[in-house]
């Protein structure tokens, strides 16, 4: 282990060998694909850097980001209307459970993707056929959590707070809700990973229908549809591609933050 | 006056929690509390010490026989009997100020009373400076004293603590048995003091608090003995004194067969 005995290198080496090495990586690639002529198939780093300055100065990226987030929050409040309720309800009630786990673990081994032909035969391409699949895929991390959090409440605390004079009403709201935070925090998380996920795919299927039909690209998925087969932008793709990884990678630190921010006593 | 707490051929059995079968725990007990006295409950393990303190609580129906405060039957918790748990059963939402004033706020108490109450209570167990930490940045010893401070918010007439002091070191539990006296009023005439059911599995703590040691037996646990401890308060020098001595081995001497044999059985 002769590099355990090297004396430890200086910051400004630290930072700057890491850079220099991926920038002569970045510059072999563009040479690499330009040199066997295959540009138009495999995207090169000088086109990626130029479509996303043209998108986002555009605005076309956030417009279509907006247009996709807007629906993974509302699936994702569908998905809590749903499932949080639910979730409860099967957690609390023995014979609820008995009868309607079998029902939604078989519903739960059905990807949500497989629903998108369904769900554009039902609902149309407008964008609701891609808000149904969201939220399906949003409402089962809920009941996953909510049954969950119900049924690993600590019964001595409750005890503790009946000794101390709680009603029913104050052991609910201040011994039982809190108690269920944590993990419903996490089955939030989960949820939302899941209808993030799931709007890609819905978008990406319900646009290969409208491609070329000359109407309203409404989010990522339809843009990268539209990118693909009208525009033929290799560039873009994989400019989209690195913004959808950002954005997952932003929601899951900001879902983080606000948890230690909202339950400091919480201590994972 | 009647008896603030008796216990009229109590009876407890419960379907256990790995076999299902029926367990008895506590068979025909009977006794009667004197108001302002310290009774310390010990025994074997398995000899239904928490079972009967839990029937006192209202947190458990007996299965024979009854429980009566102030002569009335117990049929749930209930304020005026605070509850010390073992494990500290503190909420781990609320910083310490947030559990010491939970019974009041829960029973309606005005803000400013509850307040002003509570950072007395914290002062005398000597957690001020401490206010706003959550349980989990306690150490067991603060925990033990918050889960104190929070018990005596209600101003209960009995007090039921189950091991209060089994999970702290032996310098701590030495610091808070002479603190727990001090609280319960060793320097005060008997007529000002709370009664309190006290479990423990020392023997010698037992002896060094309580006005009368209840000796339970094995499964199904019933009376062995009533012993009285007429040493002279306040007691905290007391603990080098021969007569504490030859209490404390007179209590061993109840209990050693059947603890000899609790170590074997609970194997098998």
């Amino acid at each position: 282990m002769s590099h355990a005995l090297a004396p430890p290198l200086p910051t400004r080496v630290r930072i700057a060998v890491p850079l220099i090495v991926i920038g002569v990586a970045l510059l072999l690639w563009e040479v690499a694909v330009r040199a066997t002529r295959t540009q138009g198939l495999v995207p090169v780093p000088s086109g990626i850097a130029a479509s996303g300055l043209a998108l986002t100065t555009s605005g076309v990226i956030f417009e279509a980001m907006a247009g996709s987030l807007k629906r993974v929050a509302i699936g994702f409040a569908i998905g809590a209307g749903i499932g949080i309720p639910l979730g409860i309800a099967v957690g609390t009630l023995r014979p609820l459970e008995r009868s309607l786990r079998p029902v939604l673990d078989s519903l739960r081994s059905i990807a949500p993707i497989a629903w998108i032909p369904m769900a554009i035969l039902w609902l149309g391409v407008r964008g609701n056929a891609a808000l149904f699949v969201v939220s399906y895929a949003a409402t089962f991390p809920f009941i996953v959590s909510a049954s969950q959090a119900v049924r690993i409440v600590d019964a001595r605390l409750v005890d503790a707070a009946r000794a101390l004079g709680a009603s029913r009403w104050i052991v609910l709201r201040a011994v039982l809700m809190p108690s269920t935070l944590p993990m419903l925090f996490t089955g939030a998380r989960i949820a939302l990973a899941f209808a993030w996920g799931s709007i890609i795919a819905a978008e990406l299927a319900i646009g290969i229908k409208i491609a070329g039909q000359g109407r309203n690209v409404a989010g990522i998925g339809q843009l990268m549809v539209e990118t693909l087969y009208v525009k033929r932008d290799v560039d873009a793709l994989v400019f989209y591609m690195l913004a959808i990884g950002i954005v997952s990678l932003a929601i899951d630190a900001g879902l983080r933050r606000l948890q230690q921010r909202l339950l400091p006593w919480d201590r994972r | 006056m009647n008896p603030l707490i008796e216990l009229r051929h109590l009876g407890k059995t419960y379907a256990s929690a790995r076999t299902g079968e029926p367990v008895e725990a506590l068979a025909d007990i009977d006794l009667s509390l004197r108001r302002g006295e310290f009774l310390a409950i010990v025994g074997p393990s398995g000899c239904g010490k928490s079972t009967l303190l839990s029937l006192v609580a209202g947190f458990a129906k007996p299965t024979r026989g009854e429980v009566l405060f102030e002569g009335a039957p117990v049929t749930g918790p209930g304020p005026e009997r605070g509850v010390m748990f073992q494990d500290y059963a503190l909420f781990p939402w609320r910083t310490v100020h947030g559990n010491v004033v939970f019974g009041p706020w829960a029973r309606g108490v005005a803000p400013a009373t509850r307040d002003q109450r509570a950072r007395e209570l914290i002062a005398m167990v000597g957690l001020t400076g401490f206010e706003h930490r959550y349980p989990h940045e306690l150490s067991g010893g603060m925990r033990q004293r918050c889960a104190l401070a929070r018990m005596l918010a209600n101003d209960p007439v009995l007090w039921l603590m189950d091991e209060p002091l089994a999970a702290v070191d032996l310098q701590t539990r030495i610091i808070l048995q002479e603190e727990l006296l001090r609280l319960w009023g060793d320097e005060n005439p008997a007529a000002q003091r709370p009664t309190v059911m006290f479990v423990t599995h020392g023997i010698d703590e037992a002896v060094l608090l309580a006005d009368r040691v209840l000796v339970l037996g094995r499964r199904p646990g019933r009376v062995k003995a009533l012993v009285e401890v007429p040493l002279e308060r306040p007691r905290a020098r007391l603990r080098t004194s021969p007569e504490f001595a030859l209490l404390v081995e007179q209590v061993w001497t109840l209990i050693r067969d059947e603890a000899a044999q609790a170590i074997v059985e609970e194997v098998q």
